[in-house]
């Protein structure tokens, strides 16, 4: 019989996904599976918590020109 | 301006989400077919990648994945 694992699939630009897996590094308990550069499949009950670090940090990013100036290769 | 205005895109579109189940562990090419065929007629595969035997489907797909599976694979034994 195959496996069927319940998750959340999401779909994401790869360098959205490389914040998610820097967010799962951290606690390892995010990614259930990782499919390809913009497909995963992540823990349902993460779904809030990827969402709003996702928010946090490209709000850091956003909101932080001076950071972006001082490196011309962004 | 365009680093902002890629920021924001990417805020945006940042996640597309969907509920559901992933299948893997597959006896085989052909059991993967059938069942990857089946879920691609009720129109609720998600993602597929045949080489890797894996793919997803949504929240109520799975069920009838599993009640096909058991009349077609297991009541052929």
């Amino acid at each position: 019989m195959p496996r069927a694992v319940k998750g959340v699939f999401v779909e994401c630009d790869p360098s959205i996904k490389s914040l998610i897996l820097n967010i799962d590094s951290k606690s390892h308990n995010v990614i259930v599976a990782d499919l390809d550069d913009e497909h995963l499949v992540i823990d349902e009950r993460q779904v809030e918590n990827v969402k709003r670090q996702l928010d946090a940090q490209l709000a850091e990013n956003t909101f932080n020109p001076a950071e972006l100036d001082n490196n011309p290769e962004k | 301006v365009v680093d902002q205005i890629k920021l924001w895109q990417l805020e945006m579109e940042r996640m597309k989400t969907v509920e559901g189940y992933l299948f893997s562990d597959f006896k085989n090419g052909s059991e993967y077919d059938v069942l990857a065929n089946y879920a691609r007629e009720l129109g609720v595969m998600v993602w597929e990648n045949r080489s890797k035997g894996l793919f997803f489907v949504t929240k109520e797909g799975n069920q009838q994945i599993v009640d096909y599976y058991r009349r077609k694979i297991q009541g052929i034994k």
